[in-house]
């Protein structure tokens, strides 16, 4: 308390009479979170300007009379003749270590109930991207944890893959996934005392999703130990659409401080449909023209300088990443619908995940042969090449002869195995939500299969058979498992013990 | 839309009429309104309207509004609309006004900037680094 009256006593000591310039208007107008103000002659584009009651808002439209500014919180006790004050800086939002952990708002204000966040370090929400000599090109691996994508859609550290599917076909339930592997990495490594390792740290961006969604997100991450490497910034339905818009760029602001940094993250933008959507409500209300499904002109643009900021640069700009995995929803699987299409075209890749598959069973629901990631084989460690380098044509091959198979016709021996192959490895990759596999758990199930230990184990015993070898590699073989982990690449001596370790584990199957 | 700029643009060139040697001329104001009275032209009431939100944006930028806590002299109102101008590259003539919640000190007015050296706002400015 002492503390507490010097404080306040030094502060009254400091006090100066001095002459504070400002610029000011008038409130015109104000609904549906949109102001009109009169004056602010001086304002800037995206400046930050002051409503009284200490709410604040962003100058978006400066036409000739008027300015229009979009209220970033309750706006209820706003009216017309209010005074308005221009600030002079951009929006800006506190970042740093202090936020993992946290959930925050599109403002970066804690909302979690856990107190105030200590950060001394803000960045602005609205940034320009890296440019090209910034960059360096994408050659780390960021292991989902999903053996799907692990091995034929790999993911680096710096790339936007974007995912995307209809409503209830898995991508949030991927992205958690994710989050959840890289918080298990996280321990592994910083336990080993590697001074090489790098950690990832997750950012999840809930943009207007139900609050029990994020609620039910977070205890997930809390349950599974991962909350501590993560920041949420939640931008629920019931929020403003400035706040959506908004949320977004809040989140990329938190993830450059990392990269600027030295430090590799991961943001998930948990989505961007919802995100397109608060900016058309936003701009119609704003009155600017609107285009293609009513979304205003520069729709793309939204996105676009968004997701330019993920990146991974080079060493002079601090060697760190930002890997995005931007969520897109479609209608009836409609790829080709505008805002699927504009993000897929600045996006690194996509997986795409579909309804049939997902209804059939097949979980995670990755289409393998719409999918693709534009990074490929630089982002994928060398013991993954050597056993799922083939697995994709595998895949391929096994979904052409499928369809061919269903008429019935007498089959020959070659395409009845490859048929027999493929459904054992579409088996293989089905994977419970929220389980992330290690990498070379994924590594030595995927060498039993290439090494055919699973041709004559039933194709529906195959979930059972695969769960019970990585329960043995875990339990029994976790220096195989260390070995594999810290060589990255099957050479001769991995290859007898994991030929020895599989062998006794078949028998003790069968 | 084009209705509204178009009252908007004739607002604009009878503003224009208005000046005399870079100064809002009170007889050239008149001048206008007895013109458009007689003429009684089409939008006659929403070009009014436009041309006199101009105008008074016009007089708030050539008029510096002091609001003051106790004295204060004609000499410093006058030095005060001398710096104006000069920053501002215009003729800006003082107004004096009392307003006792100031505490002490000065608020200047001028159009939308405005410059605060009272003793409230930076009481107020104390509050807010406080809580």
């Amino acid at each position: 308390m002492s503390s507490v009256i010097e404080q306040i006593e030094q502060q009254i000591a400091n006090l100066q009479s001095k002459t504070v310039a400002t610029n000011t208007g008038k409130i015109l107008t104000v609904g549906d979170g949109v102001a009109k103000i009169d004056g602010l002659s001086e304002v800037m584009y995206n400046e930050m300007i002051e409503f009284p009651g200490g709410t604040i808002g962003i100058a978006l439209n400066l036409e000739e009379d008027e300015v229009g500014a979009v209220v970033l919180g309750e706006s209820n006790h706003l009216k017309e003749g209010d005074e308005v004050k221009c600030t002079g800086t951009l929006l800006s939002v506190p970042v740093g270590k202090c936020m993992l952990g946290r959930v925050v708002d599109a403002l970066g204000r804690p909302m979690d109930g856990k107190g105030i966040i200590d950060s001394s370090e803000t960045n602005p929400v609205e940034k320009i991207a890296p440019g090209i000599i910034e960059r360096k090109s994408v050659d780390q691996p960021l292991m989902t944890g999903i053996q799907s994508i692990d091995s034929m859609i790999p993911i680096g550290r710096g790339q936007r893959e974007l995912i995307i599917g209809d409503r209830g076909t898995g991508k949030t339930t991927i992205a958690i996934d994710t989050i959840i592997n890289q918080a298990n990495i996280n321990k592994v490594g910083l336990a080993s005392g590697d001074p090489d390792f790098r950690p990832v740290y997750s950012i999840y961006v809930a943009v207007g999703q139900k609050n029990s969604n994020v609620a039910r997100t977070l205890g997930i991450l809390e349950e599974k130990g991962a909350l501590e490497y993560t920041i949420i910034v939640s931008a629920p339905a019931a929020d403003s659409a400035a706040n959506q818009y908004l949320a977004p760029y809040t989140g990329a602001a938190m993830g450059e401080w990392f990269m600027s940094n030295g430090m590799d993250a991961l943001i998930v933008y948990d989505d961007l449909s919802k995100h397109a959507a608060a900016y058309r409500q936003m701009s119609l209300v704003l009155k600017r023209p609107s285009g293609r499904e009513a979304y205003p002109g520069d729709v793309f643009y939204l996105h676009s300088r968004l997701l330019e900021r993920s990146a991974r640069v080079n060493e002079a700009n601090g060697n760190g990443s930002l890997t995005a995995l931007p969520i897109i929803e479609t209608l009836a699987g409609d790829l080709s619908a505008y805002i699927p299409t504009n993000v897929i075209s600045i996006t690194d890749g996509q997986i795409f995940l579909e309804t049939d598959l997902f209804n059939q069973g097949i979980r995670p629901a990755v289409s393998v042969g719409l999918s693709v990631s534009r990074v490929g084989s630089a982002a994928q460690i060398k013991a993954t090449k050597q056993v799922a380098g083939k697995i994709k044509l595998e895949l391929a091959q096994f979904r052409e002869l499928a369809a061919f198979a269903q008429f019935g016709s007498d089959l020959d021996a070659k395409t009845k195995a490859q048929l027999e192959r493929g459904s054992r490895i579409v088996e293989l990759f089905k994977q419970p939500a929220f389980n992330p596999i290690p990498i070379e758990q994924q590594v030595s199930a995927l060498w039993a299969m290439q090494n055919n230990y699973f041709d004559d184990i039933d194709v529906s015993k195959i979930v059972e058979a695969s769960n019970s070898l990585r329960d043995f590699f875990s339990s029994r073989k976790e220096a195989l498992l260390t070995s594999i982990r810290e060589k990255s690449k099957i050479d001769d001596d991995l290859d007898r013990e994991l030929k020895s370790a599989v062998d006794e584990w078949k028998t003790s199957f069968n | 839309m084009t209705q509204d700029k178009q009252i908007k643009g004739f607002a604009k060139q009878l503003l224009k009429m208005s000046f005399e040697n870079g100064e809002l001329c009170v007889e050239r104001v008149d001048g206008v309104l007895k013109t458009l009275e007689k003429n009684n032209q089409r939008h006659q009431i929403p070009v009014l309207k436009a041309y006199l939100k101009l105008v008074e944006r016009e007089v708030a930028k050539s008029t510096a509004v002091i609001s003051h806590a106790g004295r204060l002299s004609p000499e410093l109102a006058t030095s005060i609309s001398k710096q104006l101008s000069t920053k501002y590259g215009r003729n800006v003539r003082p107004v004096t006004r009392e307003d006792r919640s100031l505490i002490g000190g000065l608020c200047v007015v001028v159009d939308c900037d405005v410059y605060d050296a009272s003793i409230a706002s930076s009481l107020a400015s104390l509050e807010s680094s406080l809580s």
